[in-house]
C-alpha cells in the first residue's frame, strides 16, 4: 500500500461518524429487562507497562518459523515431507490449506477447474476480491497461500477431477499424494474418488467435507491408523505393585523409623507406597488391599508412618494410593489390541507397528520379563529433595533401559527382518509410549449409509448427530441429481435411505430446515471453523501423533455442537 | 449501500453483484431455529453492513482470524485494539503478518491487511492498552469480541462492560464474546453482562497456574521447570536489579536459558531447553493455527448470529478438546450469585477467630476464584492494610500481626483492592 493510501485510511478512520443503532434484537431486550443493575464499583486503571521497543533480530540464531513443540520434531518432519491434494479452492478448502501451510507441510496441489465467480470473490480470503474474477480460482489462491510460509511448495492444477479419474495417469497422480481432501464435491465424483482410494490400501487417506450454511460434516477414510504417540494425559504405571528389584530393594533398605527427620519428609511417595505395599503383602498372605475397609486401612497405615503431622510426602502417598488397587498388569485398551485380528488391507507402513505390537504381547508373556508393559522412564514431580528424586529417577531410567533392551531383543528374534530395517527412533517411541498406543480401523466414505441396521442403531444412540448426517447425505444426493433442494425433497431422500416406516427423530426437522434454507452456502465462519477442524485432523493423520477422528464429525453452528458418529 | 468509505490497495471499494451470495442465503430467510424478530432481507443486511460497529480486542493468533472472518461475513466497521508489536515467533500462526512487519504494531498491520484484502471494510486500529479507553469509547460498539491470552486484561474488560450496564438504557448492554486457546484445547463463550455468567463467574474453571513453591525452586529443584523458575524469579532480579524482564526479548530468554541450564547441570537434572524456557516464563502452552481458527470462527459465528438474529446464539459456553478425536462440550455456565463483578452481593468468607490479617491475606492470594496478588484491605470506616504508597504501607503494617476479629465485627465488610483486580471486591466476614 502506498503512503498516500495509508493516509487515506487514517483520515477515513479518524472521521468515523457515530452511527445510531438499530434497537437490539428483541430476545436481547427481553432478557435484558429481567436483569438487575450491577452494584460493582468503577474499574480502576491498571498499571501495565507498554511502549515495548521492537525486538532486535538475529536471523542466524532464530528459526524462521519455529515449529510448535506440540507435535515434536518427528511430527514436524512428517509434515514437511507430506504432499497434500485439495480438491476445489472454495472458502472452506483455502481455510483448511491456510492451517496446513502455516505449520509447514511440504507441498500442496489444488485441483480445481472453476473460474472465480462474484460469490467466490466475496467469501474467500485467499482470492484477490474482484481482481480474481474470471480467472481460475486455484491459480489465484495458490500465491496468496504460499506467501504465508515460503518453505511450502504449492501448485494449481486447473483440471476437472472427473476427467482425471477416467485415466490411468490421472488416477496414479491422485494416488501419489500423502492425503487427499475434498470439499462439497459432487456425490458421484466423490464416490468414484473414495472407491479409487479405498481400493488401494496403501493409498492416501481421504477427508471429505460437506457444508451447507450452519450445518456441516467431514469424514476421514482410512483402513487402519496406528498411533504410538497419542500424547495421552493419563499417567503411565509407576509399577508400585510390581516393583522392579532395585526399586523394591531401595524401599526395603530405608529405616523409616530412625532416619533423619528432614530426610524422612523427603522420601518420594513412590518409595513410601512400594514399602507400604510390601509390608501389607507380608501381613496379608501376599495379597493387595481389595475391600473398601482394606483400602481405608492401607491409607491409614501410610499416614501412621509419619513422624511429624505435616509431612506432605506422606499425604501425597495417601492421595496416590489408588495406584495400588487400580492398576492392571496391562491397561485394558492395550490388552484389547493384543487380540486384534489381522486386517488384510492394513497399509504396509503399519507393519512395523504391528510387529512391535506383537512383540509387546510376547514381552508381557515372557517369564523372564516383568509380566507387564515396559516401564516408562519419566517420573512425575513429587514432594522430595533433589537428591532423593534424582536417585529415584535414575533407578527408573536404568530399569527402562534394561526393559527396552529386553524388548528389542525379543523384537529382533520374532521379527528379524522388520527389526533390522526399522527406524530405531520409531521403536524407542513405541516402547516409551507403550501404555497409550492406539489402533483405529476406519470405513469407506458413505459405507454407513448403505447399512440400514447400523443407521438404525446410530439413530437410537445419537439421534441428533445421525439425523444431521442423514440430512447432509440427502443434500449431496439431491445436488448430484440437480433436483431442487426443499424440505420435502430432503425428508423423502432421508426416508429412502433409512427405509420406509423407520421413525426419524425430531432433530431431523431442524437439520433439514437449515439445509433447505442455505443448501449451497459456504459461510465464512463455517469455512474457518472447518478449516481449523479438518486441518487439525489432517495434521494428526500425517504426524501419526494424537488420535484422529474415526468416522464422521458432524457440526451444527447454531447450537454450536460437534459430535462424532462411526 | 452507503458510499464506500475508502479506497485501498488493489481491490475495488464497492460491493459487487453476488458478493454476498453465500451469507445472503442465511439473511434472506429464517431457519427452523430463528427468532421471530429476525428481519430477513434488506433490513438485516443494512444493519450488518452499514450500521453495526464491532470491537475486536487482540490482534494476535485469535485476533487475526477474527478480523478476517468478520470482514468476510459483512461487518464493515471494525475496530481493533492491541498493545503488542509483531515478533518473529508469531509468524507461524498469525497469518496477517509477514517477516517485513516484525517490530510493527499488530493492530496497525492487521487493519491494513484486512482493508487491502477485503474491499470496503473499514478497520480502525488502536495501538495501545484497553485500559487507555473509557466507557464512552466502549459504549459506541454493538458487540465486542475478545481474543486475548491475558487473564488480567479479560477481567478488566469484563468488569468494565458489566459496570457499564444501565437498566434504563438497553443499548448499554454490550454482548462480549470471549475466545481462548491452549494447544489443541480452546473455548468460546457468549457473555451478556449482568444477564449471563460473566468471565469472573468462571474464574475458578481456569487451570491453576503452575506456581512452584519458592522453597522447591531455591532448595530442592527436581524438574527442568524448577531450574527455569530459579533463573527467572531469583537470579534475574539478583543480577539485573530493577531491569524488567521482557519475555519477548530473545536475549533475555537466552540469558535465562543459560542460567537455568547451568543450575540443571549442577543438580543433574535433564531437559532444560530454549523452548521450554520460553514456555515456562511466558506461562504458555504453544498456540497452534488450527485451534485458533476453530475458536475464532466460533466467536465470529456467534457475533454474526447476535448481530443479525439470523439464528439462536450460543448459550453460553463451547469447549473444545482436540487431542483424542474431536470432542466438544456445549453447556450453560451458571451465573454465580456471589460473583464479585456481576453478582451484586458481597462474597461471604469464613475466617477463624484467631487469624491475623496476614493470614487472611495469604488465604485470599491462594483462592482460585479470586486470583489476587498483593491485596490492600479496608473496612468502611478504616484502613486495615495497604500495599502502597510506602508511607501508608508503613503506617498500616502493624495491623498485619493483629487478629482480623479485633478489627472487623462479625458480619462486617472488608473491601479488597489490588492493581491486578479491576474492581473492588467486597467480603462479608463470619467468624468460626
Ligand atoms: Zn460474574
Amino acid at each position: 500500500m502506498s503512503s498516500q493510501e495509508s493516509q487515506d485510511i487514517e483520515q477515513a478512520t479518524a472521521t468515523i461518524a457515530y452511527c445510531p443503532l438499530l434497537p437490539p434484537p428483541s430476545h436481547l431486550v427481553l432478557i435484558f429487562f429481567s436483569a438487575t443493575a450491577s452494584p460493582t464499583t468503577k474499574p480502576v486503571d491498571m498499571t501495565v507497562s507498554s511502549g515495548k521497543k521492537p525486538p532486535t533480530l538475529n536471523r542466524s540464531l532464530i528459526l524462521r518459523y519455529p515449529p510448535p513443540s506440540i507435535w515434536a520434531a518427528s511430527g514436524q518432519a512428517a509434515l514437511e515431507a507430506c504432499r497434500i491434494l485439495v480438491v476445489s479452492s472454495s472458502a472452506t478448502s483455502t481455510s483448511i490449506l491456510k492451517n496446513l501451510v502455516l505449520p509447514g507441510i511440504g507441498h500442496f496441489s489444488i485441483l480445481d477447474s472453476a473460474i472465480t465467480s462474484p460469490a467466490d470473490a466475496g467469501n474467500n480470503f485467499f482470492l484477490n476480491a474482484t481482481y480474481s474474477l474470471g480467472k481460475p480460482r486455484a491459480q489465484e489462491a495458490v500465491p496468496l497461500l504460499r506467501e504465508l510460509n515460503e518453505s511450502v511448495q504449492g501448485e494449481a492444477v486447473v483440471k476437472d477431477l472427473k476427467l482425471l479419474l477416467d485415466t490411468d495417469q490421472g488416477r496414479d497422480w491422485i494416488s501419489s499424494f500423502s492425503l487427499v481432501i475434498a470439499h462439497n464435491l459432487n456425490k458421484d465424483v466423490l464416490g468414484q474418488l473414495s472407491t479409487l482410494l479405498w481400493a488401494n490400501s496403501n493409498g492416501p487417506p481421504l477427508i471429505s467435507v460437506r457444508s451447507a450454511g450452519f450445518i456441516a460434516e467431514f469424514h476421514i477414510q482410512y483402513h487402519e491408523h496406528c498411533v504410538s504417540q497419542s500424547h495421552s494425559e493419563n499417567a503411565p504405571s509407576l509399577r508400585i505393585t510390581r516393583p522392579f528389584p532395585a526399586l523394591l530393594a531401595l524401599a526395603r533398605s530405608l529405616d523409616f523409623q530412625n532416619m533423619d527427620p528432614t530426610a524422612h519428609s523427603h522420601i518420594p511417595f513412590v518409595i513410601i507406597l512400594v514399602r507400604a505395599t510390601d509390608d501389607w503383602r507380608k501381613s496379608h498372605n501376599d495379597s493387595l488391599p481389595h475391600t473398601p475397609a482394606e483400602k481405608k486401612e492401607f491409607k491409614k497405615n501410610i499416614l501412621s508412618m509419619r513422624i511429624k503431622p505435616d509431612e506432605e510426602n506422606f499425604e501425597e502417598a495417601e492421595a496416590q494410593a489408588w495406584r495400588v488397587w487400580s492398576e492392571p498388569a496391562v491397561p485394558s485398551d492395550v490388552q484389547a489390541l493384543f487380540s486384534l485380528s489381522t486386517l488384510p488391507t492394513a497399509p504396509h507402513h503399519n507393519s512395523t507397528f504391528h510387529a512391535l505390537l506383537q512383540s509387546l504381547s510376547e514381552f508381557v508373556k515372557d517369564p523372564a520379563g516383568p509380566g507387564t508393559l515396559p516401564i516408562n522412564a519419566t517420573l512425575p514431580d513429587m514432594k522430595s529433595d533433589t537428591k532423593s528424586y534424582v536417585q529415584l529417577q535414575n533407578l527408573y531410567r536404568a530399569q527402562a533401559e534394561v526393559e527396552k533392551a529386553q524388548f528389542k531383543e525379543l523384537f529382533a528374534v520374532k521379527h528379524p527382518e522388520i527389526a533390522r530395517t526399522s527406524n530405531p527412533e520409531e521403536v524407542d517411541s513405541f516402547v516409551k509410549n507403550a501404555h497409550h498406543i492406539r489402533v483405529l480401523r476406519g470405513k469407506q466414505w458413505g459405507a454407513v449409509d448403505q447399512d440400514r441396521e447400523a443407521i438404525a442403531n446410530l439413530l437410537n444412540a445419537q439421534p441428533r448427530e445421525t439425523a444431521t448426517h442423514l440430512a447432509l447425505s440427502a443434500l449431496s444426493t439431491l445436488l448430484a441429481l440437480e433436483t431442487e433442494v426443499t424440505v420435502d425433497a430432503l425428508n423423502a431422500e432421508v426416508q429412502r435411505v433409512v427405509g420406509e416406516g423407520v421413525e426419524l427423530p425430531e432433530e431431523l426437522e431442524t437439520a433439514v430446515g437449515e439445509i433447505a434454507r442455505a443448501p449451497t452456502a459456504d459461510l465464512p465462519n463455517m469455512a474457518a471453523f472447518l478449516g481449523g477442524l479438518v486441518a487439525q485432523e489432517a495434521i494428526k493423520v500425517i504426524t501419526e501423533q494424537y488420535v484422529p477422528l474415526n468416522g464422521y464429525c458432524v457440526v451444527d453452528l447454531i447450537e454450536s455442537w460437534t459430535g462424532v458418529i462411526n | 449501500m452507503a458510499a464506500a468509505t475508502l479506497v485501498n490497495g488493489n481491490a475495488s471499494s464497492s460491493d459487487w453483484e453476488g458478493r454476498y451470495h453465500h451469507v445472503d442465503q442465511i439473511l434472506d430467510r429464517p431457519g427452523p431455529r430463528t427468532d421471530p424478530s429476525f428481519l430477513a432481507g434488506a433490513e438485516v443486511k443494512d444493519f450488518l453492513r452499514d450500521k453495526c460497529k464491532i470491537l475486536v480486542i487482540g490482534a494476535g493468533g485469535l485476533g487475526c482470524e477474527i478480523l478476517a472472518n468478520l470482514a468476510l461475513s459483512g461487518f464493515k466497521d471494525i475496530h481493533v485494539i492491541d498493545m503488542d508489536t509483531i515478533d518473529i515467533s508469531n509468524l507461524n500462526r498469525q497469518f496477517l503478518f509477514r517477516p517485513k512487519d516484525v517490530g510493527e504494531s499488530k493492530a496497525n498491520v492487521a487493519a491494513k491487511f484486512i482493508m487491502n484484502r477485503v474491499p470496503g471494510v473499514k478497520v480502525s486500529p488502536y495501538f495501545g492498552k484497553i485500559q487507555d479507553k473509557d466507557e464512552d469509547y466502549y459504549m459506541q460498539f454493538n458487540l465486542i469480541i475478545c481474543g486475548l491470552d491475558s487473564v488480567e486484561a479479560r477481567r478488566w474488560i469484563n468488569a468494565t462492560l458489566v459496570n457499564m450496564v444501565d437498566s434504563d438504557n438497553p443499548e448499554s448492554l454490550k454482548p462480549l464474546i470471549d475466545g481462548g486457546t491452549e494447544g489443541f484445547k480452546g473455548q468460546a463463550r457468549v457473555i451478556l453482562p449482568t444477564v449471563t455468567s460473566c468471565y469472573e463467574c468462571s474464574l475458578d474453571m481456569l487451570n491453576k497456574p503452575t506456581a512452584f513453591p519458592i522453597c522447591t525452586i531455591a532448595n530442592t529443584p527436581r524438574l527442568p521447570e524448577h531450574c527455569i523458575e530459579w533463573a527467572s524469579v531469583l537470579e534475574w532480579p539478583k543480577v539485573h536489579g530493577d531491569k524488567k524482564m521482557d519475555t519477548d526479548d530473545p536475549e533475555h530468554i537466552s540469558w535465562l536459558y543459560q542460567v537455568a541450564a547451568a543450575r540443571a547441570k549442577e543438580f543433574k537434572i535433564e531437559g532444560v531447553t530454549y523452548s521450554l524456557t520460553q514456555g515456562v516464563v511466558k506461562n504458555i502452552i504453544p498456540a497452534i493455527a488450527s485451534t485458533n481458527a476453530i475458536i475464532a470462527a466460533s466467536c465470529c459465528n456467534e457475533a454474526f448470529k447476535i448481530a443479525t438474529s439470523s439464528a439462536a446464539y450460543l448459550n453460553n459456553y463451547f469447549m473444545l478438546i482436540g487431542t483424542d478425536s474431536v470432542y466438544s462440550y456445549t453447556f450453560e455456565h451458571e451465573k454465580r450469585d456471589d460473583c464479585p463483578v456481576c453478582g451484586g452481593q458481597s462474597l461471604s468468607i469464613a475466617v477463624n477467630k484467631e487469624w491475623t490479617v496476614e493470614r487472611l491475606i495469604e488465604m485470599l492470594v491462594e483462592r482460585q476464584d479470586i486470583q489476587v496478588k498483593k491485596p490492600s484491605l479496608s473496612t468502611p470506616g478504616k484502613q486495615i492494610y495497604f500495599q502502597a504508597p510506602p508511607q501508608l504501607e508503613l503506617a498500616t503494617r502493624p495491623n498485619l500481626e493483629k487478629k482480623v476479629s479485633e478489627l472487623v465485627p462479625d458480619g462486617g465488610e472488608i473491601t479488597v483492592t489490588a492493581t491486578t483486580l479491576p474492581f473492588n471486591l467486597s467480603l462479608r466476614v463470619t467468624y468460626t
